[in-house]
């Protein structure tokens, strides 16, 4: 066993971490990569059968990886004890010597191994789900390859050991999301939003890079250990600057307020891909990021309560909207903004432990939501307008018990997962962030569940819609593959199980799994007596419950809304039509941003390309042509073919040249 | 060299004559006879180097004139080989024609 301090020699003052060897987390990152690779380069000559075993292989081989980590980091815990930080392991160092030591290597904490497993879990399932959903699809491998390679890039971000490692998986993260988002690039939509969610999620890079430009400067290292042991030599201005800009990044990558516009448009991809950004990668890239800086947060109040209030206005805003959205990804869409609000409140209020459960859960009943959507879309042949859907109770049994569980879930009804992530989160909002945040997070409770008894009711509930009665008149689900639909039903009935249950690994008085993991880093850099216990500020009894009874009261409105299930109960809500209108367009965040942004780009992109394109670069160009060709003119005339005016030049230059020598002389 | 007789002379001579090669280059529209004006000028050179050489008694001065002398040689046979090569297919030998070069 070796153990050694992060970094190099330099970060030697930062011992008091220990560290095992250790080469399983290099597993999580080698497979899927090799898998990425071995598909990119011979998928296309493979059976789409071969294609598919590559492609879950290599995620279950990372997911056998990850639980491999988390079972070393666990024995290492008991072996060593308090001083035990996690698993490393070197890739390459880089970086001048004598300057900052920068490496990249692999780091296996508990935050980083819980990332990890939900990360190659989640998308095992996804892959596995993809294998039917994407069955006869002409691009099947480039599919898998690039989903591999999503699943490479999100490893490499949460288990990377510093910040420059984070900010390559970051990078990875964002042009795999840009190739899956426009997967079927013939679409214009696709291509439009995928080029839209690169440039919104780079924007956030931007704030990354300068927050580790500014961290590096004072600290001299990037690696997150031997960073937060030395954060007290920086000083608390540039700490706040450095964690506005982190949340920046965060932000645009999480598609949080305002920098969400991304996520609805997202949804151009397939819809498994959609279920990976959602649930597993991408998007919780931000609250991996928040979390892991909690050291910086912990130093930087003001940054700190930005996250909090980022995370509980997204978590109200994304709610709000998804109630007035009618496409079933858009409202999924809005939905996942509104859960990664919770996770960032979590944060920002030093539930860091709370939020990234709230990660946890979220990852199951997101993606059997996504999932279970995928289905009833798949079966009614690409319909997503929940408007026309309606009466599937009865013929997808297995999409409705996925889409109850997730929805429960989602809503935090107990005892279904969400309920034990979200009440943790609100806790502690209650606890240290004050009433008006708590306050927001139980809206957006209440917002949830009536968006989510809204989507269950214009799906599963009433008349079939014309959507459905088009795919039943078609022959419903006749023309697909047994296997294909195999493939799908597993994940989405692992996921049910997991939706329902995977909250209980942290029940407060009962079992304390997700604690174990999770809090030994949460805690390290944190001074003892200051707000690191989640559970232990004092909560009034009734308060405990309120977020409940809030999304009681939202369901019970959303059933006597749409309970009617006739067909004008359907646009009920949709009667004021400008209410309707900027509520269906997302409150019209997109129009300001296409106002104050795209508008002014493209007119100042106009302007050069009429006056300094045309204008400056063109005629400068067509001016030296000219030039030349004017000067060529005027000397040619030189050379008049006169041969003795030649000879009467070199005469008199021998000449002048000539007296010039004897006077000079 | 004849008691006398300076160095002045002799580059006085060598001037004139350069003077009447030169005249000869500039005027005669004939190529043959601007290639004799020219040797002409060579042999002004080569008296110069030669007095020169004389008055200070050293012989490089003609070893040089020598050495363009066979120069001189070649430099009319290549002259030569041109101006017939230019004017075989003309009808006059006049070096006021031969403009096709004119820029």
């Amino acid at each position: 066993m070796v153990t050694q301090p992060q970094g190099s020699a330099a970060d030697a003052a930062g011992a008091a971490a220990l560290f095992v060897q250790s080469p399983w987390p290099a597993v999580v990152l080698a497979a899927p990569l090799a898998g990425a690779l071995i598909l990119a380069v011979w998928g296309r000559r493979m059976r789409p059968r071969a294609v598919a075993w590559v492609g879950v292989t290599a995620v279950a081989v990372a997911l056998a990886g990850a639980v491999a980590s988390l079972a070393r980091y666990l024995s290492g815990r008991a072996a060593l004890g308090e001083a035990f930080a996690g698993l490393r392991w070197p890739l390459w160092p880089f970086g001048e010597p004598g300057g900052p030591a920068v490496g990249l290597g692999l780091l296996g904490d508990g935050l980083s191994l819980w990332f990890a497993l939900i990360v190659t879990g989640v998308g095992l399932l996804i892959h596995l789900y993809s294998v039917g959903y994407m069955a006869g699809d002409p691009g099947f491998s480039r599919y898998f390859a690039q989903l591999n390679y999503f699943i490479f890039a999100m490893s490499l971000l949460v288990t990377a050991d510093s910040l420059v490692g984070t900010i390559i998986g970051w990078a990875n993260v964002g042009l795999a999301s840009y190739l899956l988002i426009g997967f079927w690039y013939q679409r214009e939509d696709a291509r439009a939003a995928a080029i839209k969610a690169f440039l919104v999620t780079f924007s956030g890079e931007l704030g990354l890079v300068l927050a580790a430009a500014l961290l590096a400067s004072r600290t001299g290292t990037l690696a997150y250990y031997a960073l937060f042991e030395r954060l007290g030599g920086v000083p608390p201005a540039m700490l706040t600057a450095a964690g506005l800009l982190l949340l920046w990044g965060a932000a645009a990558k999480s598609a949080q307020l305002p920098l969400h516009v991304w996520l609805p448009d997202a949804m151009a991809g397939p819809t498994p891909v959609s279920a990976l950004i959602h649930a597993a990668t991408m998007v919780t890239a931000g609250v991996y990021l928040t979390a892991r800086m909690y050291p910086l947060y912990e130093a930087a109040p003001v940054a700190r309560s930005a996250v909090a209030w980022v995370g509980a206005l997204s978590a109200l805003f994304g709610a709000l909207v998804a109630c007035g959205q009618t496409d079933i990804k858009r409202v999924l869409a809005y939905s996942t903004m509104s859960q990664i609000g919770y996770m960032l409140l979590g944060v920002g209020v030093a539930a860091e432990a709370a939020g990234v459960f709230h990660f946890f859960t979220q990852a199951f009943f997101k993606a059997l939501l996504f999932l279970a959507a995928g289905l009833i879309i798949h079966r009614l042949a690409g319909e997503q307008d929940m408007l026309r859907m309606g009466g599937l109770a009865g013929s997808m049994r297995l999409a409705l018990a996925g889409y109850l569980v997730g929805a429960l879930a989602m809503m935090g009804i107990p005892p279904f997962s969400g309920f034990y992530s979200k009440e943790a989160i609100l806790e502690a909002a209650w606890a240290r962030g004050g009433g008006v945040l708590w306050g927001l997070g139980v809206a957006g409770a209440l917002l949830t569940a009536f968006y989510s008894v809204r989507m269950l009711a214009l799906i599963f509930g009433g008349p079939p819609g014309p959507a459905v009665r088009a795919a039943a008149a078609q022959g419903g689900a006749g023309h697909h593959e047994p296997a294909a639909d195999r493939a799908m039903a597993v994940p989405v009935a692992i996921l049910t199980v997991l939706a329902a249950a995977g909250g209980w690994v942290w029940v407060p008085g009962r079992t304390a799994w997700a604690p174990a993991v999770l809090e030994p880093f949460f805690s390290r850099f944190r001074e003892a007596g200051g707000p690191a216990a989640v559970h232990g500020a004092p909560l009034p009894g009734w308060a405990a419950w309120l977020p409940v009874a809030a999304a009681v009261v939202g369901a019970l409105g959303a059933v006597a809304v749409y309970a009617g299930a006739s067909t004008p109960a359907r646009t009920r809500l949709a009667a004021p039509a400008p209410v309707a209108a900027a509520w269906g367009a997302g409150l019209y965040v997109d129009h300001g941003y296409r106002r104050v942004l795209v508008q002014p780009a493209l007119r100042l992109a106009g302007w050069v390309s009429r006056q300094v394109e045309a204008g400056g670069i063109d005629e400068a160009v067509e001016g030296v042509a000219a030039l030349a060709a004017g000067a060529s003119r005027w000397l040619g005339r030189l050379q008049g073919g006169f041969v003795r005016r030649y000879a009467l030049v070199v005469l008199a230059t021998a000449a002048v040249l000539v007296l010039w020598v004897v006077a000079g002389v | 060299m004849t008691p006398g007789a300076t160095l002045g002379a002799y580059l006085a001579v060598a001037a004139l004559l350069f003077a009447i090669g030169a005249m000869g280059v500039l005027l005669r529209r004939s190529p043959l006879a601007m290639l004799m004006s020219v040797e002409i000028m060579w042999g002004a050179a080569g008296l110069a180097l030669v007095a020169a050489a004389r008055w200070w008694l050293d012989m490089s001065g003609q070893v040089v004139a020598l050495l363009a002398m066979m120069v001189a040689a070649a430099e009319v046979a290549i002259g030569l080989a041109l101006v017939v090569a230019i004017f075989r297919p003309r009808e006059r030998v006049d070096v006021d024609d031969v403009r096709d070069l004119a820029g």
